[in-house]
């Protein structure tokens, strides 16, 4: 429908403005972070790369870098495992209890983290696991879990069954058929859900937050409590860190096997 | 592998399912047994000991404190969800209609701050709003104001972030459940005389609804539901259900109360969901 | 009985929570180097019984022998079988060679001979040339060939063909039809087919099986499907008729109320009610014969090779096809006088 110029102009105007609403806080922080100054002010007086510096200066930031990095490594894998397992038995099996599993696999979508924060607290104290990376990791996997089986399982159903039983009646034993014909087809599922699931862990602050303290602290719960006294120009280049890392990590994906194919 | 029921499924399928079980069991299952359980006994160092007691939420209930924190949670996620959706509609909209090849640039562009942690996005907000921030600093070089206003440290401070930080969902939300919507309908609608407002109204608004409502809904939950951005933007002058949780299970150690606090959200929460699916079932009906 | 290739033995399939049986007590067989069609409207059971004999579904009861061996304990990748499926259902991960060469790696054949047996599969479906394509790179004969090779080439000791040719268009349709009876009769493979399509079944195979609500109405030749029609729905459901019910008052001759008598070539028991058939393109025009019926050209339509007339004769209508080469066409409102031979005139459930 054509729609008159003005009218136009004032809904493109609206867009606009909100799609600047939206991204405000990420290029604020970009461009503070480029400021010389040792304290939060705007607009920067001269820019350097000096906050950048100090960043990989700084001990406590680089080791929970390397923390979160490893941590959201062994979650990915393991949260896309685990999910690739329950999903081809939720899509390739009829067995009594299916809704009930199929049930434990959403739930965690429905109950707040924050929720979960203080139950895993009461749990891992018990196993003695609180500030450990055995704690963060299991505590990471039961919130990414749900997104693995999620992804995984749409391309399972996505897989038409036709083909692979071609593949079984042309002589292929069901290992085989899974090897060989089932496993390639859902490779973008399963990047895709190691992906979403080492990013939910990368960034999870709420549920660490509780589980954490100085031993196993990640990038996000070192940034919370910076925040939690000190607004410096430090923060905003180490957040431009994280956010370049994250977009690296769709770009591959995107590039790896197409992000519209996977998500 | 074909869907069948014969023996040697059993080995198979335990071995399929036992590792997510275990795993779930763990990080999910027994937190929040736990949780239950903790909520009615009484504190003990590093956790609770093993009495039975209604103390936490008679605590609870009694204190007209919670009262106040029960109202500000209902109405900070009220005003959360209702500007999210609001200002995410547009956008939403724009997306689904667009014929643009920037399409899918402007998509990834509308859900990319979900790449950002919330808390880098808190902190990009405390720089917009803060006293020397982006908006005062601006204000006071124009010298419209003398003072820097109060933009945060406060109630209006941590919706406004909030609100940002949780648009991305609103969007995504609503871009999955405009599916329905298509430019031939518009057509057909003008085609038989609706002019814009009328297509508005009675085309693309009742088949958008469904989208809305579950944008509002994850909104509301997420937002309910968080403490870093309204502890961060709140500067410790808002009090909502996440951040009192968060407060007695970390800082003042009372791991009963934190419990008994987290069941009240759990219920708030699951009673939402409930509404949701209820107001969802009769918009198809 | 026992010497059969294939042999199909009250076949059974019952889905739990279902009342009636989907397949209710098939039974059918093959000799070696035959195509049998399955022919029936959708939901008629006979993909399920398809999907039987590949293995991909257990029967409720009933026996499957092939060369003598019982299938029941023979998982699906043990049972040597081809398959066409509907969607061809191609690898889509892998090349045209690929997948020919799959059942062949899974059979552990080796390299040099995997290479050439697909090569001359894929020469026998004249796809020569295409082994290093994607399957997404195929047009839809092309991935139809595709799904041929790949189960010929293992040689299997029955094809099965899920409705192959209903993803093609029309005239590929016809140029497949040929192709595949072709394949067929130089490899000499068994194969059942089944399709929702008659001309589909007429013409490619070699004895078809009728089939309506799980059972098998008719099974037989084409000629005799066609011309001998054992009930009413495979009479109906090949081709148009005419049905006439009359008493049998003589050898040969019927008493239709309304009608009068109709002669016919067949024999049948006096005294009783007998349901006639003429097909349409039976009749002729203004003829001499036995059955003669006057009427008037209601409607007409001119189809090309055939006119086809709509003829009320007293108080019914008849269907009427003539091949518009046959001298002056009627026009609409023409008197006429429609004759049939008595040997055209079939009655249903005498199967030859």
């Amino acid at each position: 429908m054509e729609t008159s110029l003005p009218a136009k102009f004032a809904w493109r105007l609206l867009i606009g403005l909100l799609y600047v609403f939206l991204l405000a806080p990420i290029i604020i922080v970009f461009v503070v972070s480029f400021d010389t100054r040792q304290y939060l002010a705007f607009p920067p007086e001269s820019l350097s790369f000096g906050s950048y510096v100090k960043v990989f200066q700084n001990a406590d930031f680089i080791s929970a870098f390397w923390r979160s990095l490893l941590i959201g490594a062994i979650v990915g894998l393991g949260a896309v495992t685990v999910g690739t397992l329950i999903s081809l038995a939720l899509t390739r099996y009829r067995f009594r209890g299916e809704g009930a599993v199929n049930f434990l696999v959403i739930a965690p979508f429905i109950v707040p983290n924050i929720v979960l924060g203080v139950g895993l607290v009461l749990v891992l104290a018990g196993f003695g696991l609180l500030d450990t990376y055995p704690g963060i990791v299991l505590a990471h996997l039961g919130i990414t879990i749900p997104y693995t089986v999620r992804t995984v399982s749409m391309s399972l159903m996505s897989v038409d069954r036709r083909v692979e039983e071609a593949a079984l009646v042309h002589g292929a034993s069901p290992f085989n058929v899974f090897w060989r014909i089932t496993l390639p087809l859902i490779r973008p599922g399963i990047i895709a859900g190691g992906v979403i699931a080492f990013l939910i862990s990368f960034d999870e602050t709420t549920i660490s937050l509780f589980i954490v303290s100085v031993r196993s602290s990640t990038l996000p719960t070192e940034i919370y409590r910076y925040l939690e006294y000190s607004t410096d120009p430090q923060i905003a280049a180490l957040s431009v860190v994280l956010i370049l890392i994250s977009v690296a990590v769709v770009i591959v994906l995107e590039r790896l096997i197409g992000l519209r194919k996977a998500v | 592998m074909t869907t069948s029921d014969r023996k040697g499924n059993r080995g198979i399928l335990l071995l399929l399912l036992l590792p997510g079980l275990l795993a779930l069991g763990v990080s999910f299952v027994a937190p929040l047994l736990w949780l239950l359980r903790a909520s009615f006994s009484t504190s003990a160092l590093g956790g609770a000991d093993g009495s039975w007691t209604l103390a936490n939420y008679a605590d609870v209930v009694l204190d007209p404190f919670y009262w106040r924190v029960a109202g500000n949670t209902l109405n900070y996620g009220l005003t959360v969800a209702a500007f999210a959706v609001v200002l995410s509609y547009p956008i939403a909209l724009f997306l689904a209609r667009t014929t643009s090849r920037w399409r899918g640039v402007l998509t990834a562009l509308a859900i990319a701050p979900l790449l950002t942690s919330g808390v880098v996005r808190t902190y990009g907000w405390m720089v917009i709003l803060g006293d020397q921030g982006v908006i005062n600093g601006t204000l006071q070089a124009l010298s419209l104001i003398q003072t820097p206003i109060r933009l945060s440290n406060n109630f209006l401070g941590a919706t406004i972030a909030m609100i940002e930080i949780l648009m991305p969902y609103a969007i995504l939300a609503m871009l999955s459940g405009f599916g329905r919507l298509n430019t031939q309908l518009e057509e057909a609608a003008a085609m038989l005389g609706a002019n814009r407002l009328k297509v508005f109204w009675r085309i693309i608004l009742p088949l958008s609804l469904p989208g809305v409502i579950t944008a509002a809904l994850l909104v509301f939950v997420l937002a309910i539901s968080g403490f870093v951005t309204p502890r961060l933007m709140g500067g410790g002058r808002v009090f909502v259900l996440g951040t009192e949780v968060f407060q007695e299970a970390t800082v003042t150690l009372n791991l009963p109360l934190a419990a008994a606090l987290a069941m009240l959200l759990l219920v708030l929460f699951s009673s939402v969901i409930v509404i949701y699916r209820r107001a969802l079932r009769a918009l198809e009906a | 009985m026992a010497d059969k290739h294939v042999i199909v033995e009250q076949l059974v399939k019952t889905y739990p929570g279902s009342g009636a049986p989907s397949v209710d007590h098939v039974d059918f067989d093959l000799e070696k180097g035959e195509m049998l069609a399955l022919l029936g409207p959708s939901g008629c059971g006979k993909t399920t019984i398809l999907r039987m004999v590949a293995g991909l579904i257990t029967p409720t009861s009933g026996r499957i022998r092939l060369d003598g061996r019982d299938m029941a304990e023979i998982p699906v990748h043990k049972r040597n079988m081809g398959m066409v499926f509907q969607s061809y259902a191609l690898f889509p991960h892998m090349s045209v060679a690929e997948n020919v060469a799959f059942g062949l790696e899974m059979r552990g054949v080796p390299k040099a001979e995997r290479a050439a047996r697909v090569e001359r599969a894929l020469d026998l479906v004249k796809l020569r040339g295409y082994g290093e394509r994607r399957i997404t790179q195929l047009s839809g004969g092309q991935q139809q060939r595709c799904a041929i090779a790949r189960s010929l080439v293992i040689e299997p000791q029955l094809l099965l063909l899920d409705e192959p040719l209903s993803n093609l268009d029309a005239k590929l349709r016809d140029e497949m039809r040929e192709e595949i009876r072709d394949i067929q009769a130089r490899t000499g493979v068994t194969a059942i087919f089944v399709t929702h399509d008659q001309d589909e079944a007429l013409s490619m195979a070699d004895r078809l099986a009728v089939m309506s609500a799980g059972r098998i109405e008719q099974i037989g030749t084409p000629r005799q499907i066609f011309d001998r029609p054992a009930t009413e729905f495979v009479a109906n459901f090949i081709g148009a008729g005419n049905f006439l019910t009359g008493t049998v008052v003589e050898p040969h001759q019927a008493n239709v109320p309304g009608l009068g008598m109709v002669v016919f070539g067949l024999d049948a028991p006096l005294g009783k009610d007998v349901r006639l058939l003429v097909r349409p393109h039976r009749f002729t025009l203004n003829g001499k014969g036995e059955n003669a019926f006057e009427g008037v050209v209601r409607h007409l339509v001119y189809r090309g090779d055939t006119l086809t007339l709509d003829v009320d004769v007293k108080d019914r209508t008849f269907l009427v096809d003539l091949p518009t080469h046959a001298g002056t066409l009627p026009e609409r409102g023409d008197r006429v006088t429609l004759t049939v031979a008595r040997d055209d005139v079939t009655v249903i459930g005498t199967a030859a």
